[in-house]
């Protein structure tokens, strides 16, 4: 059976033109995706059954137990832990929600290995965003920065910028720019009009001399900042200001290298400088597919978008403080849920190693790094494989992924709510 | 009136505690103070020893002795208006936040956002200090507002962040981007600074040490004498980038 429309779950593209042909509970073909979303469909080996640590390895456990340890493991805890979330739909997020706020936890999720610098400067500047279809229609100059989407979003340049046709940019190889600023030319620098080379760490001093000279005070700007010449500056900052439509995505490289949440701060504030000239927006590249939506659903219930501590009662939000990598390194949670993400093979390693120390239980369809450091796991369906419901794309448009194939798991947040009844019924209500 | 309040032994060291109840003033109802270790409630007598010398009729008299494991409690002098608390180890995060008055004083190490927007009153910090150290919360636009943050050690990264009134004085080092967003009021720095007063838009910054990594968008003015520092020191205006009007003093290599 052909199925059209397909949803991609794995990266915040969340592409959804993709055609799979399925037979039964396997998927045999997929088509228009790009490398990462067929492996993501084809490569698909689960975890068969629940599965909890013994002395001498591991031994399978039916459901109904693993779901019981898991709620005693939470209801002894003094500070629980709940963390991942970026690779599920909304549906579970919003129960995770709800348990954390029950037991007093902290619920965190992945952004604050990725992109949490970025929302921590949108609250302090806000964010001059849109869509990624406004940018398709209209953007005739594309900045990435700190990011190479030909590996990480390999089909972002062929939906939305350098290959895609827009109403506004109708021949869009020829009539878009495209400037790509990294610390070393990557496959995305390859394909770039203007290849911006920047010495590691030198963001920051590079946005700050942007600003200037799109302010007009070029005058004050040494002849060389963070191995970048002047000349390409000011060449770059005419590029911009005489842009139509301008678009600014960054990655990995602005949030998470030197300065972090001021890099991403300096590149806002740039926007904002840019947009006294034309239209300019700024958007991150969202990496898991649906970490945008946690991001969403916890901010629509709690009002903070990750590393929010409920041991109080009420939400409470200092990333550096109640953030999972934070806690974790300190050594403060005496047990943790993760669900849909994989912080054994993520985290700095103190923090991964505390993760074994405490009754850890996982959430996830599949064996990974973080099964090694845990006391349980419990196999549940992947969404947009096995189960449907809500995600986020990149620019934060909600998109419904769809069930393709029945493999005979349970919903991870059918799991969470039988976990969360435990608690309730345990806790009172 | 002098309390003393000695940590137990807990079984968990590692759960942090919450402990905003820890002010002066309100040692002059008694000792029976409700504090939070991780997402549970505690009395005071559950996680410390306490010993009560002397009596007290307002609060400006009384004096909060802190002694034992103090690293991991958090809060201690949260809106504390007056009296003293003396800390004689190491304190836990967002000791003195909004805190208007009275004095502090930690003979260790202090943890993250000691003093966050803090209004008045005096913070002596004998150790180092963590990063945020006098600044604000996340997303504001005002960090520390008044009073006075004295750190005899080092302190880490974005010291004074989003510093809008009041003086903070680091004797040692400071990390990356101290001063950045800085508004007003005064920051200065004995050792070496990385980055300094990033996007400041208004008061004074002077560096005695060296600066690493000078932002491009300070405008150079001059080189001048400062009687009050008794130094020569090159004045920048800045910063550029933001419209700022701030001023950052760094003093030139050998100036006496
Ligand atoms: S770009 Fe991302 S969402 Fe699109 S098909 Fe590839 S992995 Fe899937």
């Amino acid at each position: 059976m052909i199925i059209n429309d397909v949803v991609c779950p794995f990266c915040g593209c969340l592409c959804d033109d993709l055609e799979l042909e399925v037979e039964g509970d396997r998927i045999l073909r997929v088509q228009n995706g790009c490398s990462l979303s067929e492996a993501t469909f084809m490569n698909d080996t689960r975890l068969p059954a629940p599965i909890r640590r013994t002395a001498s390895g591991w031994e399978e456990i039916p459901y109904a137990d693993a779901i019981k340890e898991t709620a005693d493991i939470l209801r002894d805890s003094d500070r629980p832990l709940l963390y991942g979330w970026s690779s599920t739909h909304g549906e579970t997020q919003s129960v995770g929600v709800h348990i954390a706020e029950r037991i007093g936890a902290v619920i965190d999720n992945t952004s604050t290995v990725c992109h949490g610098p970025s929302i921590l400067a949108i609250q302090e500047v806000g964010h001059p965003g849109c869509t990624l279809g406004q940018v398709k229609n209209r953007a005739d100059v594309i900045i990435y920065w700190g990011c190479n989407p030909i590996e990480a979003h390999p089909r972002h340049m062929s939906r939305y910028t350098t290959f895609a046709t827009g109403f506004f940019v109708p021949d869009a190889q020829r009539e878009r720019t495209i400037i790509v600023v990294d610390t070393r030319r990557n496959d995305s620098g390859g394909i770039a009009d203007e290849f911006v080379q920047i010495e590691p760490g030198g963001d920051y001093a590079v946005l700050s001399a942007l600003r200037a000279i799109v302010r007009g005070k070029e005058s004050i700007i040494p002849k060389k900042v963070a191995g970048i010449a002047k000349e390409q500056l000011i060449r770059i900052a005419g590029i911009c200001t005489n842009a139509k439509f301008g678009a600014i995505f960054f990655g990995l490289g602005l949030t998470m290298s030197r300065g972090k949440y001021k890099n991403v701060r300096n590149a806002i504030e740039l926007t904002d400088e840019l947009n006294r000239h034309t239209k300019f927006v700024i958007s991150p590249m969202r990496g898991h597919g649906n970490v945008y939506g946690s991001n969403e659903v916890f901010t629509w219930m709690t009002g903070y978008p990750f590393a929010v501590d409920f041991a109080r009662g009420i939400a409470f939000y200092n990333p550096g403080e109640t953030t999972a990598v934070d806690i974790l390194r300190r050594g403060e949670c005496d047990a943790a849920l993760i669900v849909a993400s994989d912080p054994g093979a993520h985290f700095p390693r103190a923090a991964a190693e505390h993760l074994a120390k405490i009754p850890t239980v996982l959430i996830d369809p599949h064996v990974n790094a973080t099964t090694a450091l845990s006391r349980i796991q419990i196999p549940c369906t992947a969404a947009g494989i096995d189960a449907a419901g809500t995600a986020y794309r990149m620019d934060g448009v909600p998109i419904r992924l769809r069930k393709v194939i029945d493999r005979g798991y349970p919903d991870d947040a059918e799991i969470l709510k039988k976990i969360y009844d435990r608690l309730n019924g345990e806790l009172g209500p | 009136m002098r309390v003393i309040l000695e940590s137990k032994v807990r079984k968990k060291p590692n759960i942090p505690i919450e402990a905003e109840a820890i002010i002066p003033r309100n040692f002059l109802k008694g000792t029976d103070l409700l504090v939070y270790e991780g997402n549970k409630e505690r009395t005071l007598s559950e996680l410390f020893w306490i010993f009560v010398e002397g009596t007290a009729v307002s609060p400006e008299n009384i004096e909060v002795v802190l002694k034992g494991d103090t690293s991991r409690i958090k809060r201690v002098g949260e809106y504390m208006d007056t009296g003293s608390i003396l800390i004689s180890g190491d304190i836990g995060m967002h000791c003195g936040n909004f805190m208007s008055g009275g004095t502090i004083e930690i003979l260790g190490n202090a943890d993250a956002w000691l003093g966050r927007e803090m209004r008045g009153g005096t913070i002596l910090c004998r150790g180092n200090a963590g990063h945020y150290c006098a600044t604000g919360y996340r997303g504001e636009k005002k960090g520390m507002q008044g009073g006075r943050v004295e750190v005899f050690g080092s302190a880490g990264d974005f010291c004074a962040e989003y510093l809008a009134g009041g003086e903070v004085h680091v004797h040692g080092s400071v990390g990356d981007f101290p001063g950045v967003e800085m508004r007003g009021g005064q920051l200065i720095i004995d050792g070496d600074a990385t980055r300094p007063c990033a996007n400041m838009k208004d008061g004074t910054c002077v560096i005695l040490g060296r600066v690493h990594e000078m932002i491009p968008t300070f405008e150079k003015v001059e080189r001048r004498v400062i009687p009050e520092w008794n130094i020569t020191a090159d004045v920048y205006r800045g910063d550029i980038a933001n419209r700022g009007k701030g001023t950052l003093m760094v003093k030139t290599a050998g100036s006496e």
